[in-house]
């Protein structure tokens, strides 16, 4: 049964007025949250708090609240969305901290992901690699009848795995190269799962990978801090199917 | 055109990985085979000698060892270079480090460290036996070169053991990390496949743990007379 | 109270089954060459405005697309769960196009117009035909084909899913389709933009204002055709399943530039969300109401009971739904069961912390088919419980509470979907819709791919076919105009420097809508909340407080926007909610109800549409109606017994 517990916790937070600043860590107490309260939610008593006294609040990216629109992102004492596995920032709650924790809040921090302001970083790049080739090049009109095309059960479920991720980035913020590997395999995977993507299959992986490198995201170094980080449980299968699909696409060429 | 495209896939940075793990795995055989060989140093001192006599004179030894130089140099080289590209791509870092499950191992982490002191373990191993001062003796007839007396020696210096058996515990840290992640790089399976990476511990064990048998048992049992 | 010119729904002629074949023959076409002639703006990537960009891209148009995120990706279609309707009739249980029409036109009882419903119903076999090409990853049988799941409202397995993230699917199916068309230059992506005007130039819409959330630069952008696809207005009750950031400025813009204003207070309200649980709390998360086939709903009997509910003995629980319910139980429709679950509540028997949440006990269930039984079916949705609550529904059951999730309601549109503006067409949940009163589950996710993929484009065809339209510049007074209207509102905003923040004025907005415009309406509390609004907004006009400057990522300006427009929209909501003297869906008027408390229709003054038209600030808008026809669903009072 949730009991109201109020606590109080300690933050040190990643303050940038614009992608020009310097930036720095900045000291704020917030006392009296309630520990039902998400982590985001704190931040909301952060901020009413920092209005109130006439200074700037934190600004932060958020949207959903419910874990599935991958907008929120902050490495919260060093963990991509906290250390809880398989969680967003959005879903994290102030339970699982003790009255009086020290926070260090973050923004994700990539050289392809450049800080906007204080903990919101532009991630366009995903888009970007996402345009490279991240679909099935299909007009509108063009679809034969759904059911004219079986998909074997298991190819489907592995294709949802791969197609659960949200595209936060945890997976770029935490491993030690920012790396994204992980977002870019799991949309190749997911396509190369199904007999839609196939037509497309070589080129996609070639294409998003060029991007990917474009774009100065680093290399994989198979820790497989990627997949700890990830909120959906994207697998590191994937980067090693990825690895695999480029190889094919190249024996193809 | 074929040429340009195999430029660009072996220029990427996945292709880049792909030569890393592909060369890391030939030079963990190597590393394996190197272990077993040493070995004979418990069968006896001419058993050792007469192995390492039959490798050397064979002429293509020549070719296996500059394959394994042109290994070396494209493992090193490349990691490098990604390493660079790699700290450029997080310019600044974070100010809290992970903890828990979202933490990189310490192996990983700290492969291209363990990878560097290992370029300099090789060149001062080169430098110390396979330049280093020639014993003779005759097994079988055949004049050949006591390498077995030349290892006794160095592994009864303290220090020189010391700094082998620091060097083993760095291989067997690159290997722990370096094995199951060639297997990644390759496409062929997950590095955190349960099964390869209990197989990527044994391998880093019995490669680090086998080599590091001889010192021990030189310097504190006395082998070797 | 009349009708008007403007509001000419444009219905086709013929049978129904016939009138949609007839537009699109009727329609004029652009052949394509002359596409690329021809600017589109769209507002809004949900699955609505991502499915119109990918479409309209591919056909050749110039589209320039404009999020309020920092990618298309984000829109709030990516939360829906359960799943999307099509009348494939894979399941061989007797679905048709026409049952889907039928079922839908009950559903919103009988407040939808028949061709548009009878549209949907039709494109809805495309949309899957669609989605599985672009490599949507449904749930699949053994054989390989397509599996179907049923949902509330309906008596058969029509419902196509993803997992429960059918939303995020079908969404990043449209998201790939329109990146596609930016990598071809057909879409140009304004991401962090936010619309704040539209632009009408000799009657048309021919742009829109936007301000670039990340430098605060505010522009002026012109097209021959606007499109807008920026959702619904739930948040108007601060607290809703809705996403924090989705509004009505877009819509509320272009109803003050003339679009007329569809049946507001139409608003769905479901009944199984995890409650609220302090002032703190941001948003509210909806649990699949599948939960309410094994849970038992009850209260304690003791008005503030305040014992952990294992030490309730049965003897003093009240199972009110089943008592109240005996032949529906715990299975009685949304809005009932939302109605008594507040009831409950007002009387003093509500449970947790607040008092505003009713148990949802798994005991029962665990007993007979054992907690792994229980896990089977609804698993990962305790596992959601859990993270957020922090209690295991296997040992405590579960607190839920009713809370807003979908408006019916937005800017009037004809058949082609165009507004009362000509030139501004509204696409899925932003615009009044398919749904009538109340919209049946799985049926939002169809909306906004029909709107998008399938009827959009041809109305964007025919209109700009049939219409002259000169070329208009930014340098045109009427962008002039709009620009400094926008830059003088967001100074304003700045300028004010009270004491309040825009969300402690949203909280308070919120509080009125949900206590008097939300599950239960009456005319004394509407009256009441109507003059409490405008005192409101007279406060959030003096004593505001917006730090930073305009010129920068400023979250709290771009509330300030947000909170100002569901100021204005909150009034009109309760104004159309004490006009309509009835009861039907979502619209329950207290004094409105059969003797057993069913929503009591009022068929001969209320089958209309009521469309607002914006007379000037501080004016009461004008009432007009579009009488609905019904020529092949009989009116009838829903019956669920």
């Amino acid at each position: 049964m949730t009991t109201s517990k109020q606590m109080t916790l300690k933050l040190k937070v990643w303050r940038q007025k614009n992608a020009k600043d310097q930036g720095r860590f900045v000291d704020y107490t917030v006392e009296g949250v309630n520990q039902a309260a998400s982590f985001l939610e704190m931040l909301d008593v952060l901020n009413e708090q920092l209005i109130r006294k006439g200074e700037e609040p934190v600004a932060f990216d958020h949207d959903c609240r419910e874990g599935i629109c991958g907008s929120c992102a902050m490495m919260i004492n060093g963990c991509a969305h906290g250390d809880m596995p398989r969680t967003t920032a959005c879903q994290l709650h102030l339970r699982h901290f003790n009255d009086g924790d020290t926070i260090v809040i973050e923004p994700w921090r990539a050289r392809a992901f450049p800080i906007i302001k204080d903990l919101v970083v532009d991630r366009s790049a995903f888009d970007r690699i996402i345009s490279a080739g991240g679909y099935v090049s299909t007009n509108v009109g063009n679809a034969p009848e759904a059911n004219s095309i079986p998909v074997p059960q298991q190819d489907a479920e592995a294709a949802m795995d791969a197609a659960a991720c949200i595209g936060c980035g945890a997976c770029v913020a935490q491993c030690k190269n920012a790396s994204a590997m992980l977002f870019v395999s799991a949309k190749v995977s997911q396509m190369a799962h199904l007999p839609q993507g196939q037509p497309e299959r070589a080129r996609r992986a070639r294409n998003m990978v060029a991007q990917m490198d474009k774009e100065k995201f680093g290399a994989c170094s198979n820790t497989g801090a990627c997949e700890a980080a990830c909120p959906k449980g994207i697998k590191l299968t994937n980067i090693a199917l990825l690895n695999r699909e480029l190889a094919r696409a190249q024996v193809k060429s | 055109m074929a040429m340009a495209s195999w430029k660009a896939y072996l220029g990427s940075s996945i292709g880049k990985k792909k030569l890393v793990g592909l060369t890391g795995l030939a030079l963990s055989l190597f590393t394996l085979t190197h272990m077993a060989g040493n070995l004979l140093m418990f069968v006896s001192a001419d058993a050792y000698n007469l192995y390492s006599h039959t490798l050397v004179s064979n002429p293509a030894i020549y070719l296996a060892e500059a394959g394994l130089v042109a290994f070396f140099l494209i493992h090193v080289i490349l990691t490098v270079q990604l390493t660079m590209d790699n700290r450029a791509a997080r310019p600044a870092g974070y100010q809290h480090a992970a903890h828990g499950v979202k933490k990189t191992s310490f192996a990983a982490k700290t492969a291209i460290l363990s990878g560097s002191l290992l370029l300099a373990f090789v060149v001062l191993h080169l430098q110390t036996f396979k330049f280093g001062t020639v014993y003779t003796t005759t097994v079988d007839g055949v004049e050949m070169r006591d390498i077995y007396t030349l290892v006794v020696e160095k592994f009864r210096e303290p220090g020189y053991v010391a700094w082998y058996l620091l060097s083993l515990v760095l291989l067997g840290m690159h290997l722990s990390h370096g094995f199951k992640a060639s297997f990644q790089s390759l496409g062929l399976f997950a590095s955190n496949h349960p099964t390869l990476a209990k197989l990527g511990w044994a391998f880093a064990i019995i490669v680090a743990g086998g080599f590091i048998t001889q010192p021990l048992a030189v310097y504190f049992f006395g082998l070797g007379g | 109270m009349s009708t008007h010119p403007r509001l000419d729904s444009k219905i086709p002629s013929g049978d129904v089954e016939k009138k949609w074949s007839n537009r699109k023959f009727e329609n004029k076409l652009v052949n394509p060459a002359n596409r690329r002639k021809h600017t589109v703006i769209i507002v809004g990537a949900g699955l609505a405005g991502g499915s119109a960009s990918a479409s309209l891209g591919e056909a050749g148009y110039r589209v320039k697309l404009f999020v309020y995120h920092d990618s298309p990706r984000r829109a709030h279609s990516i939360a829906a769960q359960g799943g999307i309707n099509a009348a494939k009739n894979y399941q061989n249980d007797g679905d048709s196009i026409y049952r889907l029409f039928y079922d839908t036109i009950k559903g919103g009882d009988f407040r939808a117009r028949e061709a548009n419903v009878y549209r949907l119903a039709e494109v809805s076999v495309n949309i899957i035909d669609q989605c599985a090409a672009q490599g949507v990853p449904f749930a699949r049988e053994y054989s390989g084909y397509l599996s179907n799941r049923s949902f509330g409202g309906s008596q058969l397995q029509r419902t196509f899913y993803a997992r429960g993230q059918t939303g995020q699917q079908l969404l990043l199916g449209a998201y790939g389709s329109l990146m596609r068309q930016v990598e071809e230059k057909n879409v140009e992506l304004f991401a962090f933009h936010e619309m704040l005007d539209v632009i009408v130039v000799d009657g048309k819409a021919r742009g829109i204002v936007v301000r670039n959330l990340r430098t605060g630069e505010i522009t002026t952008h012109t097209a021959d055709v606007v499109i807008l696809g920026t959702g619904g207005y739930g948040n108007v009750f601060y607290l809703s399943t809705n996403a924090k950031k989705s509004n009505c400025t877009a819509a509320w813009r272009a109803y003050k530039k003339g679009a007329f204003f569809g049946n507001p207070c139409f608003t769905q309200i479901h009944p199984t969300c995890v409650p609220v649980s302090g002032d703190y709390q941001s948003k509210l998360t909806l649990m699949s109401e599948s939960l309410r086939n094994d849970g038992r709903v009850w209260v304690p009997k003791a008005k503030g009971d305040k014992r952990s509910p294992k030490d309730i003995p049965e003897s003093e629980r009240d199972y009110y739904l089943e008592r109240i319910y005996p032949a529906f139980g715990n299975l009685v429709p949304r809005d009932v069961a939302s109605r008594a679950a507040k009831a409950m509540c007002d009387k003093g028997q509500g449970v947790g912390e607040t008092g505003l949440a009713v148990y949802l006990d798994f005991g029962d269930a665990v007993k007979r088919i054992g907690k792994d039984g229980v896990a089977k079916k609804y698993g990962n949705l305790f596992e959601m419980y859990e993270k957020i609550t922090g209690d295991d529904p296997y040992e405590v059951p579960m607190r839920i509470y009713p809370a807003v999730h979908y408006t019916m309601g937005g800017l009037w549109v004809d058949y082609n979907l165009q507004s009362t503006i000509p030139g501004l067409f509204v696409i899925g949940e932003a615009n009044f819709s398919d749904h009538g009163a109340n919209r049946l589950g799985a049926s939002a996710l169809m909306q906004g791919l029909a709107d998008g993929y399938f009827v959009v484009p041809y109305s964007i065809a025919n209109y700009l076919g049939g219409e002259k339209l000169p070329p208009v510049s930014t340098d045109h007074d009427a962008c002039k105009a709009a620009l400094a209207d926008v830059k003088g509102r967001v100074q304003k905003f700045l300028s004010i420097k009270g004491k309040q923040t825009a969300d402690s004025f949203h909280r308070r907005l919120g509080k009125i809508m949900w206590d008097e415009c939300g599950m239960a309406r009456n005319r004394a509390g509407l009256t009441k909340a109507i003059a409490d609004i405008q005192k409101l907004r007279e406060e959030f006009w003096s004593d505001l407080f917006v730090p930073g400057t305009g010129e920068e990522l400023n979250q709290e300006l771009e509330k300030a926007g947000r909170v100002a427009d569901f100021l204005e929209l909150g009034e009109l909501m309760c104004r159309d909610a004490l006009e309509r003297e009835e009861s039907c869906g979502g619209h329950f008027r207290e004094e409105y109800q059969t003797p057993e408390g069913e929503a009591l229709r009022n068929d001969e003054k209320f089958t209309h549409v009521a469309a607002w038209e914006y007379q000037g600030d501080g004016k009461t808008p004008a009432r007009h109606q579009e009488e609905l026809k019904f020529d092949y669903i009989h009116l009838a009072q829903r019956s669920y017994k």
